[in-house]
């Protein structure tokens, strides 16, 4: 556990002068609350509707999907379960199977709750047995793979099926059980920690990365989206663990650089969480040749699915690991040609990654602060700043903010950056950090006051004051006067006090 | 403390007395309590005491506040307080007991409890109070499945307040941990009791239900509002998103429906719209930094929002819901959603509808004005008016601004022609026309540095200034109309720098002749635009205003403010206050102006010993005192006598009854006398010296600054006086006391300073012993850097004024060779830290004499040392303060004197200019490299040998450098 743990989310924080914008920021969304924005477009649970092996025996159902009333549908399941119970020979059993999964995967809400009701887990684990022929295995494990994707209490019924689920991962199962099976064990992984712990210490982290290793169509797209759930923490083991099994990396290289969308998208989804959580993965990552690659999906692809993790993923290298921005700004690298092209998407969680990004290259060195002034990505960041939305906004703020101090060193406080400092506030941004004081969100009205602080110091002729005045700064300083955060109280009265202050004394 | 009749019976005993309307039963029960206090398993006792059925009411409730109070203090004291800890098993007990009590009390002891629990929660919810969640989600659960709302209330206000702590803290792992822990087991119990109260509003309301019970279950609407705007504060948690449009569509309902059973009272009316405005703070949440999420919800509210405010615009009371309202617009007119006020009409209807009815004068703040003047300045001047609805108002102008300037000039210089044009037709009637016209310039105006002071494109200030404010200032009844007077005086003060002199100081005599409007508003705004506009200075920084601007009226408006203090509610008025001290600061002050000045300062002065209640005013009082004693003795310094005998015998009374709150400010008035006095000092004075050397003056910190000040005056006036009849010793008392203590070091070593600038060597020599002793204990015992800087200093001024050879020996002589091991522990390595330009002088001349002139040094045998030293003299010198100073760790400071409140404020006008020891040393570096030039010719080759082999590379360039500027090359 040495070099494991969480890195911490927050940003730096600031000493006790005001003025140190936030000079190096960390990987984020280690703990959130918010919606994963993932699920939206990848749900972290899947329904099997269609089978997963392409053999037409089990994946054609053609009959339709008729809304059946509920009561009779209700019916039909507890029949079915019963049926299923019934000590029958082996093809009845089997025909019983395919019942209850022709209706767990037809309807919109499979009737999961009476399934469970009727007690088909017990049953469905002993269809599970070893030596029970392939068939059975497969209707077996896509019955539990739907009743995994229901509410969390019914993918918790599944603990007593998981031991056997993860035993038809290994080499001796056929390709399409054990596909089958991590689809299950994926639905469940999703549901929440305490069952990706359970399936851990189960044992079921190494077979699924195993399965990601040969090309073998579907069944790397499932194990890889199975095991991005597994991994996603918030505990870092699992994602070390994973980056530790022997090829994982070549194939996560691999499919990147070869395979087509849809499995670029899971694998990249596994390169977010490894990145996020574990820093043995992120330097493993960083060392062989991801970033080439992620840079070159970037520009490549137009995939909403796709541009999101590979672009978070980068996000996460470029932030854990400082080489990584040296590495990645080699010239003939289109770092940040790619990022200039994902702020100008219309899709929010593009531009806020990518101004994300940004916001670490520009924390960097002069060098790579210069890059970005020099490119594109400058205007574009002066007009995101005062038309976008308000986590875009901080984002944008956060990189103009760090082109304008200077890398830490050791102890250091972040020296100011003049001549950028004057660039950006001749093209006007000085209005849009002056708005993010305004900011419900306090991150952002702190990033605004460090702007401000380094505006009233930094700029020559003592114009700062003026140019803070002008556009109506003051007044939003003041506004912190009785404010509830302590710390931006401090800062906004200690810079009104400092460079608006009323002369106390006269002296003759 | 063990639970028991008897205790039971003396604790309630106890708090009946603390009841009690005479002072001595009361202090002695009040005492025993905090003795009491500090006996294990109090808390636990006073809480069983307040859940006690058979004890009076009104024990219980002073019990239950005395049980918030103690938790307040003593769960988590923070260790400069010295409060001891409630133990932790009493803290489980406590935890254990506290909800269902709470939810069992009556409302008057449920709120304390409610208080109570939210002070543990601050320290331990959620992580040491894992129970605390899931018993309030099991009493929510069963409160409502009863429909007991009394009690549901009482749990949603609990969950409220341990919820805020989600509120204005900056995001982190740890604050986002406790927060999803949170939602994990409240989102959803919130949302259920949220919509199931919603269907019984519904349905009661359909059934012509009472009004108690709808207010109940309004109320526990507004308080699952509350909670939703904690929840939601850091960001949008994805339970809230996923039932977003369940939340919205009630939130609706609430702003969009009437309630007529209600309405019909003010009392109802109030509750229906705190409710509104709980949802209008959330809906304004969610326009903030929610924008897409929240888009498709945003036309229906902003329909909604504008249609109540249509109505509560027009109504004279509904404030709270009226600014949560207009805030809401705000946000919309300043989010990505801006194009909703675009469209023709929109913003001359929402300046028509909205702005101007907002913005005019109502009946309330007429009220406050004439009733609550303090207030009335407060919100209409110093901004804090955060929450009215004329400041909010214009907010909204500005908001819709940001994106729509132009428009918004247009339309409001539009507005301020009507409401003038209208005023002109008739101003009896129609003067709160003129009033909201100035309003509207003043407020949207820009704020400028200087304190209050704006600027506008608006209108042309001077035009407005001559068409609009001057007749107002220039009418010949001070006390006709005075709100329109206080906005035109508000108006001068703010344009103040706008306004050119020879037109601002035609109405001088005005502004002096307003001082005698009745109105309290009026007369204080009057005082308060002269001090500003002397505080206005033009382009090069000098002074607009000066004494010779103001000499011809000073005998008149020294008059008139004076008279003003006599006005009922303005005794202790700080505006009229601080004007007299601005005044005394510019005005050339003659004996005619000083005499009854200072007869009417002291008379106030005697005044407010006996009840000292306005600390602004007696602040202002004191520096008034404190100018007009320094300015007119600097005029005339006979006039100290007659100062004296008006003012010590009022220091005198505050010495004497022990003011506690003027001790800071008398001893520095009395320091200020001291050093203006001609030796020998009167027996007075001596009497006052005595005092200050008994150590009882000394126990309270707030003084010790003030008494170190008046101690410095003393030894620096009368030296001789000092160190007769063994005062030194008692002197050196005190400093051995003050520098035993991180806390008061500081001043310790300023009174030893001032010892050895000021006495000469014979007066302190027999002394030195123990001073050395004491200082080597303290650097033994606790040494921060703090100290060792106030050492380093100490010593350097040793050496300055007795030389190396006495400090050499005297260290050495309370152990022998500490001098030098106390150079390389310490003098060397810390030397870098000095910092101000005269201690950084005092430090590196005191270094460069002891390596040029000290025996020990040129001797030899110190030869690595010698380098060492220079090399941090160097680094000193030419190094800006902040590559070389770390910022050190606040220390924690431990106040030696607990349960005391004054504090100490520096009076401005009796401050002690800092004396350079070394006047006749111009530059500390030229004084560096000329020494090093002559030693090194004794004996050529010698010290750049050494310099070459200790200096860091950076420095023997700088020292090079520096010798050629000076050109005092070292061979």
């Amino acid at each position: 556990m040495a070099d494991e743990g969480l890195t911490p989310h927050r940003r730096d924080p600031i000493k006790s002068s005001v003025g140190n914008v936030a000079a190096q920021r960390r990987r984020q969304n280690a703990v959130t609350v918010g919606k994963e924005r993932r699920e939206s477009l990848v749900r972290a649970k899947r329904l099997c509707r269609v089978g997963t092996s392409g053999d037409s025996e089990v994946s054609v159902d053609n009959d339709m999907m008729v809304d059946e009333e509920q009561s009779i549908l209700e019916t039909q399941t507890a029949a079915a379960v019963e049926e299923l119970k019934g000590k029958g020979a082996m093809h009845k059993r089997v025909d019983a199977l395919r019942e209850l999964r022709r209706i767990l995967s037809r309807f919109e809400f499979p009737p999961v709750e009476t399934a469970l009701k009727a007690g088909a887990i017990s049953t469905l684990v002993q269809c599970l047995s070893f030596g029970s022929p392939d068939e059975q295995l497969l209707e077996a494990a896509w019955c539990l793979t739907n009743i995994a994707a229901g509410k969390q209490e019914e993918t918790k019924a599944l603990l007593p099926a998981l031991p056997l689920l993860i035993a038809h991962l290994g080499e001796k199962s056929s390709l399409p059980v054990a596909e089958q099976c991590a689809w299950a064990l994926g639905n469940v992984a999703g549901e929440e920690e305490e069952l990706r712990d359970v399936l851990l210490a189960q044992g079921a982290l190494p077979p699924l990365a195993r399965m990601m290793l040969p090309n073998k169509g579907s069944t790397v797209r499932t194990a890889a989206w199975a095991l991005s759930n597994l991994i996603k923490g918030p505990d870092p083991k699992a994602a070390s663990e994973l980056i530790r099994v022997n090829g994982v990396l070549d194939a996560i290289l691999c499919h990147l650089k070869k395979a087509n969308e849809e499995l670029a998208t899971e694998v990249a989804w596994v390169v977010v969480y490894l990145s996020a959580l574990s820093n043995v993965a992120t330097s493993l990552l960083v060392k062989s040749d991801v970033l080439p690659q992620l840079v070159e999906r970037l520009a490549t692809t137009n995939s909403l699915q796709l541009l999101i993790p590979v672009l978070r993923s980068l996000g996460n290298l470029v932030a854990g690991d400082s080489n990584t921005i040296c590495d990645i700004l080699v010239p003939g690298h289109k770092v940040i040609e790619v990022l200039v092209k994902c702020l100008k998407s219309e899709h929010r969680v593009l531009k806020k990654e990518a101004a994300w990004v940004l916001s670490n290259i520009a924390a960097g060195s002069v060098e790579h602060k210069q890059l970005i002034c020099s490119s594109e990505a400058l205007a574009l960041l002066l007009h995101l700043l005062s038309t976008s939305q308000s986590d875009i906004r901080k984002e944008v703020a956060y990189v103009l903010g760090n082109l304008c101090v200077s890398p830490t060193e050791g102890d250091g406080k972040p020296r100011l950056i003049q001549e950028h400092l004057i660039s950006l506030v001749s093209r006007g941004c000085l209005p849009g950090f002056i708005d993010l004081v305004r900011s419900a969100d306090i991150e952002a009205a702190r990033l605004g006051l460090q702007f401000m602080e380094l505006v009233l110091r930094g700029m020559p002729n003592g114009e700062g004051p003026k140019l803070v005045e002008q556009e109506d700064g003051i007044d939003a300083m003041e506004r912190f006067q009785f404010h509830e955060n302590e710390d931006l109280r401090n800062m906004a009265n200690g810079l009104v006090d400092k460079y608006f202050g009323e002369d106390y004394g006269l002296d003759d | 403390m063990e639970w028991n009749p008897e205790t039971l019976q003396n604790l309630s005993q106890c708090f009946l007395h603390t009841l009690s309307p005479s002072p001595e039963p009361r202090r002695a029960a009040e005492k025993s309590l905090a003795e009491a206090a500090e006996r294990p398993n109090y808390g636990l006792a006073v809480l069983r005491l307040v859940a006690e059925p058979t004890v009076d009411d009104q024990i219980r409730q002073a019990a239950a506040v005395n049980f918030k109070n103690h938790l307040r203090s003593r769960w988590a004291p923070s260790p400069d307080t010295g409060s001891t800890a409630i133990l932790d098993p009493e803290k489980e007990q406590i935890k254990a007991l506290i909800v269902t009590l709470m939810l069992t009390s009556t409302p008057r002891i449920q709120s304390q409890l409610s208080e109570a629990l939210a002070v543990i929660g601050k320290h331990d919810f959620p992580k040491s109070w894992p129970t605390l969640l899931p018993e309030l989600v099991a009493n929510l659960k069963q409160a409502s499945e009863s429909n007991d709302y009394v009690s549901v209330n009482g749990i949603l206000g609990t969950a409220n307040s341990i919820f805020k702590k989600f509120r204005y803290q900056y995001k982190t792992n740890e604050l986002l941990l406790d927060l999803k822990y949170c939602l994990d087991n409240f989102a959803a119990p919130l949302l259920e009791i949220f919509l199931k109260t919603a269907a019984i509003i519904d349905s009661t309301a359909s059934s012509g239900g009472s009004a108690a019970t709808l207010k109940l279950l309004l109320e526990s609407q507004r308080l699952c509002c509350r909670i939703f705007y904690s929840l939601n504060y850091q960001e949008l948690p994805e339970f809230f998103e996923d039932h977003m449009s369940e939340w919205m569509s009630e939130f609706k309902k609430y702003l969009t429906t009437n309630y007529p059973t209600l309405e019909s009272s003010n009392d109802g009316l109030g509750q229906v719209d705190e409710l509104r405005a709980a949802v209008c703070e959330n809906i304004s949440l969610y326009m903030k930094i929610n924008e897409e999420e929240f888009q498709g919800y945003l036309n229906d509210f902003a329909l909604a929002v504008w249609t109540l405010l249509g109505n509560v615009s027009q109504s004279s009371s509904r404030d709270t819901l009226a600014v949560t309202a207009i805030k809401f617009l705000t946000a919309v007119s300043t989010s990505v959603h801006h194009t909703l006020f675009s469209g023709e009409g929109v913003i001359p209807q929402i300046c028509q509808s909205i702005v101007i009815p907002n913005v005019r004068l109502r009946d309330e703040d007429e009220e406050l004005f004439e009733m609550n003047y303090v207030e009335f300045i407060r919100r209409d001047m110093e901004g804090s008016d955060v929450d009215t609805r004329r400041r909010i108002a214009c907010e909204l102008l500005k908001g819709i601004a940001t994106h729509y300037k132009q428009k918004v000039m247009e339309i409001v210089s539009v507005q301020v022609q009507n409401l003038l044009s209208s005023f002109a037709a008739n101003p009896v009637v129609n003067w709160k026309d003129k009033d909201c016209a100035i309003y509207l310039v003043v407020s949207l105006a820009t704020k400028k540095a200087g304190g209050t002071s704006v600027t506008t494109d608006l209108v042309d200030v001077q035009g407005f200034f001559t068409s609009v404010i001057v007749p107002e200032l220039q009418s010949q009844d001070v006390n006709a109309f005075p709100m329109l007077k206080a906005g035109a005086l508000k108006f001068f003060t703010m344009f103040r720098s706008q306004i050119p002199k020879l037109h601002a100081f035609q109405l001088f005599p005005d502004l002096v002749r307003f001082l005698g409007a009745e109105s309290n508003v009026v007369h204080s705004y009057a005082a308060s635009c002269i001090e500003k506009l002397l505080l206005v200075k033009d382009e090069d920084g000098r002074a607009r205003y000066n004494s010779a601007d103001i000499t011809p009226y000073l005998p008149l408006l020294m008059t008139n403010l004076f008279n003003a203090l006599k006005f009922p509610e303005s005794e202790e008025n700080q505006y009229i206050m601080k004007c007299i001290m601005r005044t005394l600061g510019v005005a050339d002050i003659s004996s005619e102006v000083a005499g009854p000045c200072i007869t009417g300062l002291t008379t106030i002065l005697n005044e407010i010993c006996k009840n000292p209640k306005n600390p602004i005013f007696n602040h202002y009082l004191f520096e008034s005192v404190a100018v007009l004693v320094r300015r007119a003795c600097q005029r005339d310094p006979s006039l100290i006598s007659a100062f004296e005998a008006s003012i010590l015998p009022s220091l005198q009374m505050i010495l004497q009854n022990d003011v506690i709150e003027f001790l800071p400010y008398a001893f520095q008035l009395l320091a200020q006398l001291v050093e203006l006095n001609r030796p020998p000092v009167a027996p007075n004075y001596m009497e006052i010296f005595k005092l200050l050397l008994l150590p009882e003056s000394w126990k309270r910190s707030s003084n010790v600054p003030a008494l170190v000040r008046l101690l410095q005056a003393f030894l620096q006036k009368v030296p001789h006086e000092i160190t007769q009849e063994g005062r030194l010793s008692q002197v050196l008392g005190i400093f051995n006391m003050l520098v035993a203590s991180p806390s008061t070091d500081e001043q310790g070593f300023y009174v030893l300073n001032t010892v050895i600038e000021c006495l000469e060597y014979n007066a302190i020599s027999s002394y030195i012993v123990h001073i050395w002793n004491a200082l080597f204990t303290r650097l033994q015992k606790n040494r921060t850097i703090k100290f060792i800087k106030s050492f380093l200093i100490f010593m350097s001024l040793f050496l300055i004024k007795h030389g190396s050879v006495n400090l050499v020996n005297t260290m050495n002589a309370v152990q022998s060779g500490v001098f030098l091991v106390i150079v390389e522990q310490f003098w060397i390595p810390n030397l870098k830290l000095i910092t101000g330009s005269i201690e950084v002088k005092l430090t590196a001349v005191a270094s460069t004499r002891l390596i040029c002139e000290s025996p020990v040094f040129l001797d030899g045998g110190t030869l690595s040392l010698w380098g060492k030293m220079l090399d941090s003299i160097v680094t000193l010198l030419s190094r800006p303060e902040e590559e070389r100073v770390e910022e050190e760790p606040e220390m924690p400071d431990i106040a030696e004197n607990v349960g005391y409140t004054a504090a100490f404020v520096s009076l401005y006008n009796a401050g002690k200019k800092e004396e350079d020891p070394l006047k006749d040393i111009r530059d500390p570096k030229e004084f560096l490299v000329a020494s090093l030039a002559r030693i090194s010719t004794t004996s050529p080759g010698r010290y750049p040998q050494i310099i070459s082999a200790s200096l860091e590379a950076a420095n023997q360039t700088t020292l090079l450098q520096l010798c050629n500027n000076y050109n005092s090359p070292i061979v």
